[in-house]
């Protein structure tokens, strides 16, 4: 979209080298985020979503590798970069905000200890400029009684208020890239929905692209711009979420989209689960990774991993399917 | 009387109390949902009724019969509990045919063998699973092996603990499907804690709206769909639910998706 991506990762390629074998976690996924945008990349459990941005953020463990691929965050391939230039550039320009509140802060420090601890090592600021940035963030993340609060512990918070801290500290030195790996995942509904809203407007105020890592498309298609579907550690679907959600390409999305139970489900109906299981990635399939489970899979989705095609009503729109295939039946005679 | 009925009910935890007079009626052949945020104290119910907590006052009846506070064999036949995380509930040095058994060796009852292939069967398991140990399991086949063990005894009533929240949406769906056929085959009766009005709209017919340790509204699901609920914290749950579902509103193709 933008002629200069904020960062742009081309065929990354992450193995993980265990007894078993080689899992094959991330199969040459392709993306690129704009500045102030906003990319939302859903996938169930294994699908290497956050394997994808724990490789771009080099923080894999330590039998993981990335076997291939580049990850330019303007202009600099972050995978080439010197570890010790690499820590200076997390927390910096790119930070990243965990699932779980509890598990990512210390309990036994409080957490403006943890902040101004945060502002010091990176600004090099004095403490007591730290402590007056901290109180500002606290309340840009809407931390009612900022000042008193930072005296608070890990439990004396709730979970909400906890991942509020979180996305506090990630903030402390206005990263351009936000990377949350979900977010909301470990909170209720209604406060989910508060965090959502509150990075949503946050981005919007600083400006800084987020990407949100999820397995659930309703957060998604409440703050995302854009949506990246991943599955057996490739992209499958990408495209703005409105166009996706609206007319999804690929049969593993349109299968994700109708196994949702919606709130109008009629009492009567089934619900359309997709048959199966993901691939184990040990073996991954020698063709498109989905085609086990596809109910549309041809004798080319076994045999072939198949290209990216553009969808016809967007150029953004990309689905990596071989129904999309000029030779390929129509969608009617496979909608039937 | 049958079914299940509680009539203020305070659970504590240690000093704490955490429900506070909670009156529920759960009729023979009826699904009830319990919602309502972390800490709200829905499981703590469940666990009540299950025998898991002890430490209440109230009154908790089980199909006729007064539940005490010791096990009772009778219940367990009669009520059984499924619980959240298949990974954590499933014993992990213990094949599946082990697990299912294991009610049935604890209750005396005979041609055990048969009856693991029967609710295998059931809950839609291949037989080539049963003498394999959890962790060569996916986690919707955990489940499904979580709710045959919740059927070995024939209950009339399961107590549903987030059955699904655990899962990858692509199962969720599998498992929902099979909640709901199972209830119907079997004419069970539900009581499901989830904190997804989705799942609630879909699998149950009443719901009660539960905060810090009260229930402050009962509705029919109908109400749910047509946006009808009373309480400040309903509508607030329904709203942040029907937002966060965005998908749904978002997709007016996707009926010929298949």
């Amino acid at each position: 979209m933008s002629n200069h991506p904020l960062l742009e990762v081309k065929d990354l390629t992450t193995s993980f080298f265990t007894s078993r074998g080689e899992v094959q976690a991330v199969r040459g996924v392709s993306f690129d985020v704009s500045p102030g945008e906003i990319v939302g990349i859903v996938g169930e459990s294994g699908s290497g979503k956050s394997i994808t941005c724990m490789s771009i953020l080099r923080l894999l463990k330590s039998n993981g590798r990335v076997v291939a691929g580049q990850a330019h965050f303007e202009g600099q391939d972050l995978l080439k970069l010197a570890e010790h230039d690499m820590r200076k550039l997390r927390g910096d320009d790119i930070a990243m905000i965990f699932q779980d509140p509890m598990t990512s802060l210390n309990p036994t420090l409080t957490v403006g200890e943890q902040i101004i601890e945060t502002i010091i090592a990176h600004r090099g600021s004095s403490r007591k400029a730290a402590r007056q940035r901290a109180i500002e963030l606290f309340e840009l993340v809407k931390i009612p009684e900022a000042a008193s609060r930072l005296n608070s512990y890990p439990h004396e918070f709730s979970g909400g208020m906890r991942q509020r801290v979180m996305i506090a500290i990630a903030l402390c030195c206005d990263p351009k890239l936000l990377i949350a790996d979900e977010p909301t995942t470990a909170l209720d509904v209604t406060i989910q929905r508060q965090i959502l809203l509150l990075l949503k407007e946050i981005q919007a105020r600083l400006g800084m692209a987020i990407i949100l890592i999820t397995h659930d498309l309703g957060v998604i298609a409440e703050v995302a711009d854009r949506i990246l579907v991943m599955y057996g550690g490739m992209v499958m679907e990408t495209g703005s979420v409105d166009t996706v959600f609206a007319r999804p390409n690929h049969p593993y999305t349109q299968g994700l989209l109708t196994s949702v139970p919606k709130l109008r489900t009629a009492h009567k109906e089934r619900l359309r689960p997709i048959p199966g299981s993901p691939p184990d990635m040990l073996r991954p399939p020698v063709g498109c990774p989905f085609a086990p489970r596809c109910l549309r899979a041809m004798q080319i989705c076994v045999g072939e991993v198949p290209p990216i095609f553009e969808m016809g009503d967007q150029q953004t729109h990309k689905a990596k399917c071989w129904l999309h295939h000029p030779d390929a039946p129509t969608n009617d005679e496979g909608a039937a | 009387m049958s079914g299940i009925h509680i009539k203020n009910l305070n659970v504590s935890y240690g000093n704490t109390t955490v429900t506070h007079d909670v009156s529920l009626d759960v009729s023979v052949g009826e699904s009830l949902a319990l919602v309502g945020e972390s800490g709200s104290g829905k499981s703590t119910v469940l666990k009540a009724i299950a025998g898991l907590a002890t430490n209440w006052t109230g009154d908790i009846e089980v199909d006729g019969i007064a539940r005490g506070r010791s096990i009772d064999p009778e219940i367990a036949t009669k009520c059984q509990m499924v619980f959240q995380d298949p990974y954590g509930s499933l014993h992990p040095r213990k094949t599946i045919d082990a697990t299912l058994s294991e009610p049935l060796q604890i209750h005396g009852i005979k041609d055990q063998s048969a009856r693991v292939i029967e609710q295998l069967e059931n809950v839609q398991l291949d037989e080539r699973y049963r003498f394999r140990f959890p962790h060569q399991l996916s986690g919707g086949q955990r489940q499904r092996v979580a709710i045959a063990r919740a059927l070995m005894l024939g209950p009339r009533f399961l107590l549903l603990d987030e059955p699904t929240s655990a899962l990858d949406v692509s199962v969720q769906a599998e498992i929902l499907n099979l909640l709901k056929r199972i209830r119907k085959e079997q004419n069970l009766t539900y009581l499901v804690v989830t904190h997804n009005l989705a799942v609630v709209s879909f699998l149950c017919d009443r719901l009660a709206v539960m905060r810090s340790g009260k229930i402050v509204e009962t509705a029919d699901v109908s109400q749910l769909k047509s946006n009808q609920l009373a309480h400040a914290y309903s509508k607030e749950l329904l709203q942040a639910s029907r937002l966060h579902s965005g998908s749904n509103e978002k997709t007016p193709h996707n009926d010929h998706a298949q």
